[in-house]
């Protein structure tokens, strides 16, 4: 059997719903940041899907592109986090309540 | 399509400007300056990075209109505008670091800004969905750093990574509406999808993914309900890199914006059965606008942050900069643009003023600012000219933005249309911001010193900043046809 567009849509939408609510109900950061690569990851498979059926490359070109900025994305939230933790030694984001009114 | 190699690389000049800036800011601090004195590395820097910036702001001046590389960019009025827009704010808050926390590694804090430009630059003129994202992330990967970039404080790097995880969210998002529309159209070149959604009209694909491709700009201009990350950001990151991302990165977003949403689904909204289905971006855009104005001023209210205050009074001149980009259809990008600038110009000012007052001790009450008229008279008087401005008062260039917008607003569909109603309920909210503002203006302008407050000193360029920044707001507040009759 193959797969046809809409099983792909399906697979990538979940995936990204999955990210999504990995996002919102994830308590450890690194956690929270896997699921928002999840995310970038279901759009990808979305866009390599309408390329390959669309019958147009520019989806391809895109997914290299999406792939280098994930990997930048990764290198900044790394950094972001390793800073954080340095000062206040956690990741979990209920303890992240320095700014307040 | 030929490639147009030369075109692109002609067109480009500005992003290489600023992209050959940062490499020289950071190759002469680790060669010739590497043993100067922090101060002097700081200062090195940012007369590189003007320099850059200068040279970026000529080409933009001489570059020539048309499409590029095939209509990857575009560069019209809008674009140009724009850009010479983020340069200015750019060079303004290059201004006001002076002496700010962030001396301890100056060059990289400059390079990082100068490539937070080049991708805001490119946002202004991008075309094609692939650049729009690209530019869009070079820009936001740079603003996270910048947010995070003072390690001696934990605010903010707590302010850098909540900017991080949903500006990350809102990415994701975009890039999920991007693929949609993409699916849905066959193109990723927008006058290729406006033309397609022309012909074979809505689509549920196309529906779903406008609606990611709004929900994501939402977090990126803090439109409420996507605005929980302003106020922490506001607050906790370095206030140079509050002023870059209150101002700079929301002229260039509100640019791409509206370039995604009239040119390329203009066509669609344009037909009356689009405008009038619930599924239209006219109504949608139209509800995020009214959210934003309502939470926006209400919660600047009973704000205590200085910051925090204009973290939520940004979240309600977002609304009003909704209201300019729903009235783009009918009155051009004239009046939106005149608002972004002239508020940018404004919070790049407050900001300032900010980050003077903390390198002279405490800034983050609003009652902090109390007897500012004796510590310098020369920072309440600025700061008075920004916040009234902010609130709308003539002459100033605040009062003539909402006045334009407004009255845009109110021409597309009469008073009992969406944006006609939008327009009552942000001149009525004025009032309510009027308070507030003026709340801060008391502490700044009438209340006497803490006990022995010292005068505040406040550097040149700082000094030149802010006097350029007010200045421009009483000039464009007094000629607006400077800007306006530019489109």
């Amino acid at each position: 059997m193959n797969a046809g567009l809409n099983e792909y849509l399906i697979l990538s939408g979940l995936l990204f719903a999955l990210g999504f609510f990995g996002v919102l109900l994830r308590k450890n950061t690194l956690a929270i940041f896997m699921c928002l690569e999840l995310m970038l990851v279901a759009s990808t498979l979305a866009v390599v899907a309408f390329s390959r059926f669309n019958g147009t490359l520019d989806g391809d070109v895109f997914v290299f592109f999406i792939l280098t900025v994930a990997a930048a994305e990764v290198a900044v939230g790394l950094a972001i986090i390793v800073a954080l933790f340095r000062r206040r030694q956690t990741v979990q984001v209920e303890e992240l309540n320095a700014l307040k009114n | 399509m030929t490639p147009d190699y030369a075109g692109l690389f002609s067109a480009l000049r500005p992003e290489i400007s600023l992209v050959l800036g940062a490499l020289l800011v950071l190759g002469l601090d680790l060669t010739l300056y590497r043993r100067h004195s922090p101060g002097g590395r700081l200062q090195l820097a940012l007369w590189v990075g003007s320099l850059a910036l200068l040279t970026a702001g000529f080409q933009v001046w001489r570059a020539e209109p048309g499409t590029v590389f095939g209509g990857v960019l575009i560069i019209d009025q809008l674009a140009m505008a724009s850009r010479l827009g983020v340069l200015g704010l750019t060079l303004l808050t290059f201004g006001i670091t002076q002496g700010s926390p962030a001396r301890r590694q100056p060059a990289e804090y400059v390079a990082i800004m100068l490539l937070a430009a080049s991708g805001l630059l490119l946002m202004a003129a991008a075309q094609q969905l692939l650049l729009a994202f690209l530019a869009l992330e070079l820009a936001s990967l740079s603003l996270y750093v910048l947010a995070g970039f003072d390690r001696t404080r934990p605010e903010s790097a707590e302010a850098g990574l909540k900017y991080f995880l949903f500006g990350g969210m809102a990415a994701a998002f975009l890039l999920f509406g991007f693929s949609l529309v993409y699916g849905a159209t066959g193109s990723v070149e927008l006058t290729e999808i406006a033309r397609q959604i022309a012909a074979q009209g809505s689509n549920p694909l196309l529906v779903v993914g406008l609606v990611m491709v709004l929900v994501a700009f939402g977090f990126k201009v803090a439109a409420a309900p996507f605005h929980l990350w302003a106020p922490d950001v506001y607050q906790g990151a370095p206030a140079p890199s509050a002023a870059l991302i209150a101002s700079a990165s929301k002229l260039a977003g509100f640019t791409l914006f509206t370039r995604l949403l009239w040119p390329a689904f203009g066509a669609a909204a344009g037909s009356a059965t689009w405008l009038n289905s619930g599924a239209g971006w006219f109504r949608a855009v139209a509800a995020l606008a009214a959210v934003s104005l309502v939470l926006g001023n209400v919660a600047a209210l009973a704000q205590t942050s200085l910051r925090r205050l204009l973290a939520y009074s940004a979240i309600a001149h977002a609304g009003a900069l909704l209201l300019g980009v729903l009235a783009v259809g009918s009155a051009g990008p004239g009046p939106l643009f005149y608002y972004a600038l002239t508020y940018g110009l404004a919070t790049v000012g407050a900001f300032g003023v900010i980050a003077v007052m903390e390198t002279a001790g405490r800034c983050e009450r609003i009652t902090d600012l109390a007897g500012l008229h004796r510590r310098s008279p020369l920072l309440a008087g600025c700061l008075a000219i920004f916040i009234l401005s902010l609130a709308g008062i003539p002459p100033l260039a605040g009062f003539f933005g909402k006045l334009t917008v407004f009255s845009a607003a109110l021409h597309a569909g009469g008073i009992r249309s969406p944006a006609g109603g939008l327009a009552v309920l942000a001149i009525a909210l004025s009032a309510v911001a009027l308070y507030y503002y003026l709340m801060v203006l008391k502490q700044a302008l009438v209340a006497g010193p803490a006990d022995g407050a010292p005068p505040i000193k406040v550097p040149r360029a700082a000094t030149l900043a802010l006097v350029t920044a007010a200045a421009l707001i009483v000039w464009f507040g007094m000629n607006p046809s400077a800007l306006l009759g530019l489109f």
